[in-house]
């Protein structure tokens, strides 16, 4: 039968135990490896039947944290007070002293009471013992483990009143539980050793000289346990809310939209006036609006955009309605809002390109003036999308609005009559999600009243839809409080993972 | 959105069918209804003005009466529990904020009655004589007396949840106009419209008979007055209608007397609304006597004599018309229509169709007077579309090709996004409103004289609009100061500055802010990232030693590239460092990455 083939670990740890017996510790400090490669060999030559484990309980004492000890003690102050006194004291008397002499009382009760010391009766305080400056075995104990000797049997001397004595004082030291395992060279590894053992290089990695040496050769990487587990890391990623936003941005570009932006801060006539919206309307108001204190008022554009936008509200103009029937005010029309949607930019894109075809879209931020709840934030993004086309109509609406929710993901698509102010008709868009197994409302769309395109010399219907980014992000990634996509922790990047 | 409940039963009486919940809801979806949810709901019955009061979902008492404002330490008696459509109100549509006004509208669309609803209004009921001092603090009043079969529970409930709804649809929030109902058999006639003296001609409010209150009292101790006082606050006389015994019958916009007030049994209805628009005025009572109507009324005028002289006799009922073309409608809507399916969707709507021309192209629409929503002719292609049915619209494609363009911005930006991911930088977002304290101050730097500023936060402080991003990623650090460090993150948005002549007195910009945390952190770190980046964007900088109160001096430069790409690098000062609550170094950067033209 060939000898085992050991690694340098092992001959290692073999060489040090041929002379007898000896702990885990022991074989750390005479050997130089560390705890987790001698329990490796161990292991190794308990099943090779080399080495033989055995394993003791015993008592550590940890006195790394001890405070009171000698003088300290406050029963042993106590015992010296009681016997500078002659031996007893009435309760009262005793606890003023104790007190002025900055001990605890109940600490003192409950340790001299135990080391048999001192006494406490209806009489008073009485001091039972002569010997109390004689060095107690626990403090011996503190004494030795604080000199190196940590372990109860290897201090010597009977380790049960120090047991007893340390059980339930952690302020002195705590007694740990330890196994002490004790590693033994068996008969057979003995013949092994005497006939010659082939040794393998073990390794954890492999370094640069072995590689190019060639030592890895006659290497062995240390085997690991394959299936545990390892680091918890994850990659550098994109923003979940920015995920949703560039899927938005490359729907609309694959389907032949151009990306247009209006400025954060836009004067209420493209944010409101050109949109058809009456300036007595309460989305208007101050309630529901930023308005800028600074810049407060911005000019208005080409006269006779502003001039056909007027008569739309006044009395229709030449689009044929009857107009919201009140004075239009260009002062009403100059202040500077933070922008309410993003058809503020989609508006001004159509007032540049009136002529079909064209297909424009926006995504940014957009502002309601609103305090911040788990449901709504002051600033969310909003995308729009519009079309201006000879086939826009109805039915080509919700071709389009089929073919955009698609490439966002959602299969199933229906529509909905709703009413919303500057389309005519409009159309809620239901998505049904497979992950709520239900229909839910994601956005809406209509096409422009002619109150709102005309002014602008548009004469072709115009196909106009949006939705809520923050919306979709919620209830795709499953979040439930908005404020949490923007308060910049962490785990919101690394919950969503990249593929949803 | 306020929210109504429908009660499904009592729907299905008014339509003389029996439909299932289902097909009720879904029909009311299918006319462009918000259907929140369908439920069961106890109803209670307050114990001061009798009115039945419905408990919110989920609750198993009701303490507050909605009517009167009442409230008790127990719960009042529970009457019934019903199932009910809970509908979103729209508030393009106030003709379908209540059940006799949806059930008017579900006749038509699940066919049992088309066309036209008529409304006849009957002879001259009661005279109201409006008087000079109400010109000048509620100009406008319309009234009607509408005869009901004696009041239930149900229909006072309906009526007092449709003048809540319409004050907040169509009053704006009573502002514009404000409804008051009587019981008709309790006022003597004629009515005067006149203003009172704020501290003189007490009446018990609705709710508290026993305790009559001057019009300033009321302003002042009754939780409605207390609600609406801004309304009146300001005048020195208050609007009051006052019948022929001298009896003050209400104080608009505030509240009626107790001693007029309608209740379960009342068979007269006088109907007033007051208001600063006329328009919104007479639109409130339209919508009203009309549901009124569908709810078993029958309508009678009253004569408004009018400060000038002239009388005005109100409610006018009589249908409006307009003229659409079939061929408009089918460009419009893209639908295979003919002169008759165009007439049946319509009909459906309730409204008239008639042909003006042989060739049946064009066609007068007649509609009720209270669809004030009607402005257009494309207003009416909506009504078609909804008759047509949305689920039969077959979606088409447009044929015409468009290339797309994106913005030069982004195109940059996702170059700038796949380096830093590459470093190992992870991205954030904040938002772009902050506050001086957090934009400023919290860097050291001064709060400017003048900067993009809010006027009208409804959180105070927030007054900033965002002219650099280091504000969010400090913060987004310390979010994560329990984190193991290093700790790299970046957000990249627009940024804004006041630029006198710029478009709207602003420029935007995009900005990059990237920041290292942790103990190896440094300007080298983020000069070595900086540099990379820089060199994939095909860029060199040029770095210049400067002072920047955010940084720490002799470790900060800025930096430029000849291109509008430039800004500014360093490590961050301690005493930003821990007034973020971060107890490593930080080195940043912030930078232009693009100008955004508009």
């Amino acid at each position: 039968m060939p000898g085992p083939i050991l690694t340098e670990a092992a001959l290692t740890v073999w060489r040090a135990l041929e002379g007898g017996p000896a702990d885990v510790a022991e074989l750390v400090a005479r050997t130089g490896l560390d705890q987790s490669q001698i329990t490796v060999v161990a292991n190794d030559g308990e099943a090779g039947g080399f080495i033989e484990v055995e394993t003791r309980p015993r008592d550590e004492v940890d006195a790394d944290a001890a405070a009171p000890i000698g003088d300290a003690l406050p029963e042993r102050r106590a015992a010296r007070l009681l016997s500078k006194a002659g031996g007893a004291m009435a309760m009262a008397e005793f606890v003023a002293a104790a007190q002025a002499a900055g001990l605890a009382i109940n600490e003192v009760f409950k340790w001299g009471g135990a080391r048999g010391w001192i006494k406490r009766d209806k009489s008073g305080v009485t001091l039972l013992a002569q010997d109390f400056e004689a060095e107690q075995p626990d403090e011996a104990a503190v004494r030795k483990s604080l000199a190196g000797q940590r372990f109860l049997d290897e201090q010597g001397g009977d380790p049960e009143p120090v047991r007893k004595l340390l059980a339930s004082r952690d302020d002195l030291a705590k007694l740990r539980k330890r196994t002490q395992r004790i590693l033994r060279l068996t008969d057979a590894a003995r013949a092994a050793l005497a006939a010659g053992v082939e040794v393998r290089r073990e390794r954890n990695q492999l370094t640069s000289e072995d590689f190019r040496s060639g030592a890895w050769r006659h290497t062995t990487l240390r085997p690991y346990d394959v299936t545990l587990a390892a680091a918890d890391v994850s990659p550098a990623k994109l923003h979940p809310v920015r995920k949703i936003i560039e899927q938005t941005r490359r729907a609309f570009l694959e389907l032949g939209f151009e990306e247009v932006v209006s400025p954060t801060a836009e004067v209420a006539f493209w944010n409101f006036d050109a949109l058809f919206q009456p300036q007595d309307h309460p989305a208007r108001d101050m309630q529901d609006t930023f308005y800028m204190a600074d810049p407060a008022r911005a000019a208005l554009p080409a006269a006779d955009v502003v001039r056909a936008v007027k008569r739309a509200h006044e009395d229709g103009g030449d689009t044929g309605s009857t107009g919201w029937g009140y004075t239009w005010h260009e002062e009403r029309a100059r202040p500077v809002v933070l922008r309410t949607h993003t058809t503020a930019a989609t508006i001004q894109a159509l007032a540049r390109h009136p002529q079909p075809p064209y297909k424009a879209f926006c995504v940014g931020w957009t502002y309601r003036n609103e305090t911040l709840s788990y449901k709504h934030l002051p600033v969310f993004h909003q995308v729009d999308g519009i079309v201006i086309d000879e086939h826009a109509n109805l039915a080509t609406l919700l071709g389009v609005l089929e073919a955009f929710y698609r490439k966002m993901g959602f299969e199933k698509v229906k529509f909905k009559p709703a009413f919303y102010p500057y389309t005519e008709p409009s159309v809620d868009v239901m998505v049904y999600m497979e992950s709520r197994k239900r229909w839910i409302e994601m956005g809406g769309s209509g096409i422009f009243r002619p109150e709102v395109t005309e002014p602008l010399g548009c004469k072709h219907p115009v196909l106009a839809w949006g939705l809520g980014i923050e919306r979709l992000a919620m209830m795709r990634l499953g979040f439930n409080d908005i404020r949490e996509l923007y308060q910049g922790g962490l785990e919101i990047v690394e919950g969503v993972p990249l593929c949803r | 959105m306020p929210i109504v409940s429908i009660d499904a039963d009592r729907l299905n009486t008014l339509l003389g069918k029996t439909h299932p919940t289902e097909t009720l809801s879904d029909a009311l979806e299918q006319i462009g209804c918000d259907v929140e949810d369908v439920v069961a709901i106890d109803r209670y019955r307050c114990p001061n003005c009798a009115a039945l009061v419905e408990a919110s979902l989920g609750a198993e008492t009701v303490k507050v009466c909605s009517v009167c404002g009442h409230t008790q330490e127990e719960s009042f008696a529970k009457v019934d529990a019903v199932t009910v459509i809970r509908l979103d109100l729209l508030a393009a549509r106030p003709d379908l904020f209540d059940i006799g006004g949806l059930a008017r509208a579900l006749k038509g669309y699940l066919g049992e009655t088309r066309g036209l609803p008529r409304y006849e209004v009957g002879p001259a009921a009661l005279v109201v004589e409006v008087e000079g001092s109400t010109a000048d603090v509620r100009p406008y009043i319309r009234c009607a007396v509408v005869r009901v079969p004696p009041l239930d529970d149900a229909t006072l409930a309906t009526l007092m949840k449709m003048q809540e709804n319409l004050h907040w649809g169509v009053g704006r929030d009573r502002k514009l106009a404000s409804i008051g109902v009587y019981d008709l058999d309790r006022v003597k006639g004629p009515v005067r419209y006149t203003t009172l003296e704020p501290d003189t001609h007490p009446f018990e409010p609705l709710g508290m008979p026993g305790r009559p209150m001057t019009g300033r009292q009321i302003l002042t101790e009754h939780p409605k007055g207390v609600a609406y006082a801004h309304l009146l606050a300001e005048l020195p006389r208050y609007p009051a209608l006052i019948d022929a015994d001298g009896q003050v019958l209400s104080m608009p916009p505030i509240i009626n007397g107790d001693a007029s007030r309608v209740q379960v049994g009342s068979r007269n209805l006088f109907i007033d609304v007051t208001g600063i628009s006329d328009a919104a005025a007479a639109h409130s009572l339209h919508m009203l006597v009309s549901s009124l109507i569908e709810l078993g009324g029958h309508a009678f005028a009253v004569e408004v004599r009018q400060i000038a002289g002239e009388t005005l006799v109100t409610p006018d009922l009589t249908p409006k018309s307009t003229v659409i073309e079939l061929a408009r409608a089918k460009q419009w809507l893209g639908l295979p229509l003919d002169a008759d399916s165009l007439t049946d969707a319509l009909e459906r709507m309730r409204v008239d169709v008639r042909p003006l021309d042989a060739g049946r192209t064009s066609f007068e629409v007649t509609y009720p007077r209270f669809r004030g929503d009607i402005r257009h002719m494309v207003d009416l292609f909506e009504d078609l579309a909804i008759g047509f049915g949305y689920a039969n619209i077959v979606p088409a494609q447009i044929p015409s090709m468009t290339v797309s363009v994106a913005r030069p911005e982004e195109a940059r930006s996702e170059m700038v996004r796949a380096g830093l991911l590459g470093l190992g930088y992870t991205e954030i977002m904040s938002l772009p409103l902050t506050t001086e304290a957090d934009h400023f101050e919290k860097l050291r730097l001064p709060v400017p004289a003048r900067y993009p500023r809010v006027a009208n936060p409804k959180l105070k402080a927030l007054t900033v609009v965002r002219s650099h991003l280091m504000t969010g990623v400090l913060q987004a650090l310390h979010e994560n100061r329990r984190r193991p460090m290093p700790i790299r993150l970046f957000e990249m948005d627009n940024v804004i500055r006041l630029a006198d002549g710029g478009r709207n007195g602003i420029a935007e910009d995009r900005n990059l802010c990237f920041a290292d945390v942790g103990p190896d952190a440094g300007y080298a770190v983020a000069r070595a990232t900086l540099d990379a980046m820089l060199r994939e964007l095909g860029l060199v900088a040029k770095y210049e030693a400067i002072e920047h109160p955010t940084f720490t001096t002799g470790r900060v430069a800025r930096f430029t590239t000849g291109t509008a790409v430039q800004g500014v690098i360093g490590e961050v000062h301690p005493e930003v460092v821990v007034g973020f609550g971060l107890e490593y170094p930080i080195s940043l950067v912030e930078m232009t990455v693009s100008p955004v033209d508009f």
